[in-house]
């Protein structure tokens, strides 16, 4: 089976939008969370967010694109894919080509207008500009319609891991030969459904969220997009390969609707196996971009599971800390984040750390390091128990 | 309002917000709510407390204080005597 | 290529699904036809309280093949919107309530992994577990994905299935859209009509499925799922996918046409059917309704109709072909006319392949 190749990346994120500025930014060791702007809701001025910088019709200028009845997921979801398929120069006609699949995930996806689903759904409005965007596909929908992207199309939601599953779902096209190339990735933006949602579970963060720390509070929620452009061996070419997607697995914890087992079963299981179909032994991983949201149940609970896959767990870092939690485009920016510890082989600070955590005594990574790095593994863990781990290694 | 009625009421609510497929007299006042009584777990906690503030506008922001007045339906009509705003 | 060896179907036809036992004239109400639910004795009610009706009949479909089959190696989910019911009221809370304090079931269950989920945590399974929800091609890459995971594991077996739902809001969003008929016509009148729109369907449809050919009931050999606007895209589909499979068009005895009553989407049924003279065309929209997931029931559908005798005329488009034994049926759906896919369906008895 081919191996898989990421030859393009593209990235928003509240650190900033475009590649440039998210390197800079974590190599500076900057926080990209603050008080939010551009999504209206209650709690704007009382918890802090992970907020994409510009305001949506600000977006759609820069995008040079017709805002009509596109919800500002898909925007950042163009701005990503846009830099991503620039990157690996992908040609218009290649997209077209039926060898080229485009694979999306999002949690929000258009819930993000809120308003005007609250009247449609509920019959107080005729205006039908939105009533296509609001679903989870209408995301990855509007890049196919926009590139007419001929090949399998397919969009994720598996919670906070659902862009490590589209990953991994657009690798295994390649690896048996129902695509040569895949487009994969994800996004979400700031919606009053989901921070209502987790402000009802009680698991945001009043201050700026502090991952595996004893004195974690919470998660702080984010927006942002990323996506990669996977090539197989048969058609990588001569581009510059950025990293090889050398493992990956979801697994399932099977323990409870929102909340993490003690053993972490799931996330040690998801680890487990994607060393297996990398057939790497766990001293083989240089660095881990944990799932690490801050709360009190995932941090433990990631910690135990590595304790367990690992003799010595490798140095480790959230990037949580920069961005706050994206949700369905968490996985594919931690993605981005890990190809860049491969490409420039350095180590980027954790941020906001001061207490291990008791029982597990874990300290990250939290000094900017040139250091030698090899393979880099990647988790992501979201409702309903969904784990996925991927593993990404210098070609 | 006078105390067994408002114990039915409160039972009323409890069935509503979590969806039971009972009737009010089924919910004994010292059957405990959550584990081995009514079987209920953290996220319907989390349904009680809004509850209480919805109905009685008590607000409770810590759960851990929530654990000590949830635990059958005597302690909730208790506490909501004593610090009922509506 | 993969194998299916039990199915199990909850939609608006009596549960279990059966060929002799259809209910072909519904009464339509204003939301479309809805599922015929079971009393799902084996959902505890603990559990089974919290759960809208998305992620009911999802569960409930699935638990008589989970129950049979403790050790399954994956779970693979094909819902478009999982449960909108719960979506909606979560959302309708925050405004009501001006984003006040909320109850968090509603969100929890809001996300369509919950089905997925749900049944990992009821069968204790710890292995793949996702959910696709590519709207009308949520159902096809979970059969992808899961045929991706039979050629890798041959000797695993795993749960697929596709549902959605029907709620007062995802309703009343699609007929804004003029996606449903506005006058009300039964379902034994659908393929009459003459009006755009369809009605309403919902449903949940599970498999167990893998790779090994020893006690299936049916086997999909091959899938084609595409994007496009215009007849001619489709046609140059069709033939790709023919040829890429090696199928001779003349070995298909019977087309399942996904036609759905609205007159907008009829030249892409009778356009794939023009390839296939000699075949058969059965439909089946009124059985179950038009949803995201609907070629989900007519995979159910297909399983029982292989090998199957006595086909109901009530599933035949009549087009004077002689009606024989069903061995290789060719699903063609599509959804707005936006999202088609193909799926190719065969007796999982090689005998009966070659006599054909």
């Amino acid at each position: 089976m081919s191996r898989i190749f990421v030859t393009g990346i593209g990235i928003v994120s509240p650190l900033g939008m475009g590649v440039l500025p998210n390197l800079n930014g974590l190599g500076m060791g900057l926080c990209g969370i603050s008080t939010m702007q551009h999504t209206m809701s209650k709690y704007a001025e009382e918890l802090p967010f992970g907020e994409v910088k510009i305001a949506t019709d600000a977006l759609c200028d820069l995008l040079q694109v017709n805002c009509k009845g596109v919800s500002r997921t898909s925007l950042l979801s163009l701005m990503a894919f846009r830099e991503a398929i620039l990157q690996s120069n992908v040609s218009t006609a290649q997209l077209q080509q039926h060898d080229t699949a485009l694979i999306g995930a999002t949690t929000v996806g258009g819930m993000c207008l809120i308003d005007e689903l609250y009247e449609n759904a509920n019959k107080l409005s005729n205006n039908t500009d939105y009533i296509a965007s609001y679903d989870a596909s209408s995301v990855t929908l509007y890049l196919q319609n926009k590139y007419k992207i001929g090949g399998i199309i397919n969009t994720f939601n598996t919670a906070c891991s659902s862009s490590a599953n589209a990953i991994m779902y657009g690798a295994r096209l390649i690896k048996h030969g129902l695509a040569n190339r895949a487009i994969v990735g994800g996004a979400d933006s700031l919606s009053k459904f989901t921070i209502n949602g987790f402000n009802a579970l009680r698991i945001f963060s009043k201050q700026i969220c502090t991952p595996f720390d004893a004195n974690r509070m919470g998660l702080n929620l984010a927006e942002g997009a990323a996506y990669l452009v996977l090539e197989g061996e048969g058609t990588v070419g001569d581009k510059e390969i950025l990293a090889e997607l050398s493992g990956f697995s979801n697994t399932n914890d099977s323990f409870h609707p929102t909340a993490l087992s003690a053993q972490g079963d799931g996330p040690f299981l998801a680890m487990q196996k994607a060393l297996a179909i990398a057939s790497l032994k766990p001293a083989d991983i240089d660095f881990i971009n944990t799932h690490g949201t801050g709360t009190e149940n995932n941090d433990l609970a990631e910690s135990v599971a590595m304790k367990r896959v690992f003799d010595s767990v490798p140095s480790f870092a959230s990037t949580k800390s920069n961005t706050g939690h994206t949700l369905g485009a968490a996985s594919a920016i931690e993605a981005v984040f890990s190809i860049f510890n491969i490409v420039h082989q350095e180590l980027y600070p954790h941020l906001h750390f001061s207490k291990a955590i008791p029982e597990t005594a874990l300290i990250p990574v939290q000094t900017f390091q040139k250091r030698f790095i090899k393979h880099v593994m990647s988790n992501s863990f979201g409702f309903g128990g969904n784990c996925s781990s991927l593993i990404f290694s210098k070609v | 309002m006078e105390h067994t009625a408002l114990k039915n009421e409160l039972k009323t609510h409890i069935i509503q917000y979590l969806n039971l497929k009972i009737e009010p007299e089924e919910i004994k006042d010292d059957q405990p709510l959550f584990g081995e009584g009514l079987g209920l777990d953290s996220i319907d906690s989390i349904e009680l407390i809004v509850l209480l503030d919805r109905n009685y506008g008590i607000k409770i922001e810590d759960p851990k204080e929530g654990r000590k007045i949830l635990v059958d339906v005597n302690t909730m009509v208790d506490y909501i005597e004593k610090n009922r705003k509506k | 290529m993969l194998y299916i060896y039990q199915t199990s179907c909850i939609s608006p036809q009596p549960f279990p699904l059966a060929i002799n036992n259809f209910n072909t004239d519904i009464t339509v109400a204003h939301h479309g036809i809805m599922v015929v639910e079971p009393d799902y004795a084996d959902i505890p009610v603990n559990i089974l309280r919290r759960m809208g009706k998305a992620v009911r009949m999802g569960v409930g479909a699935a638990l008589p093949i989970i129950a049979a089959h403790r050790n399954i190696d994956g779970i693979v989910i094909g819902t478009a919107n999982g449960s909108m019911e719960d979506s909606i009221k979560f959302l309708n809370q925050i405004v009501d309530y001006k984003e006040g304090m909320l109850t968090p079931t509603n969100f929890v269950q809001s996300t369509p992994n919950a089905v997925a989920a749900q049944l990992a945590l009821l069968s204790e399974n710890k292995l793949y577990n996702t959910t696709h929800v590519h709207r009308g091609l949520a159902f096809e890459n979970a059969l992808l994905d899961v045929m991706m995971l039979c050629a890798d594991q041959p000797q695993s077996q795993f749960l697929l299935g596709g549902l959605d739902e029907i709620s007062t809001y995802n309703h009343a969003i699609e007929y804004l859209g003029g996606w449903y008929k506005s006058d009300s016509i039964d379902t034994n009148k659908l393929y009459q009509s003459t009006s755009v729109g369809t009605i309403a369907g919902e449903g949940a449809s599970m498999f167990l499925v893998g790779q090994n050919p020893s006690g299936a009931i049916a086997k999909v050999s091959a899938i084609l799922s595409l994007h496009a606007e215009d007849m001619g895209e489709v046609a140059d589909g069709l033939s790709r996918f023919l040829i890429a499979n090696d199928i001779d068009p003349n070995a298909i005895d019977t087309l399942i046409l996904g036609e759905n009553g609205d007159i907008r989407f009829q030249h892409f049924y009778q356009n794939v059917a023009r390839a296939f003279p000699l075949s058969n065309q059965l439909r089946y929209k009124h059985l179950c309704g038009e949803y995201t997931t609907a070629s989900s029931f007519a995979l159910s559908l297909a399983s029982l109709l292989i090998n199957c005798e006595n086909v109901p005329s009530h599933l035949y488009k009549d087009n004077g072909k002689a009606k024989g034994t069903i061995n290789n049926i060719l699903l063609y759906n599509t959804f707005k006319g936006l999202q088609h896919s193909f799926i190719y369906v065969q007796s999982a008895n090689d005998m009966a392949i070659n006599a054909t």
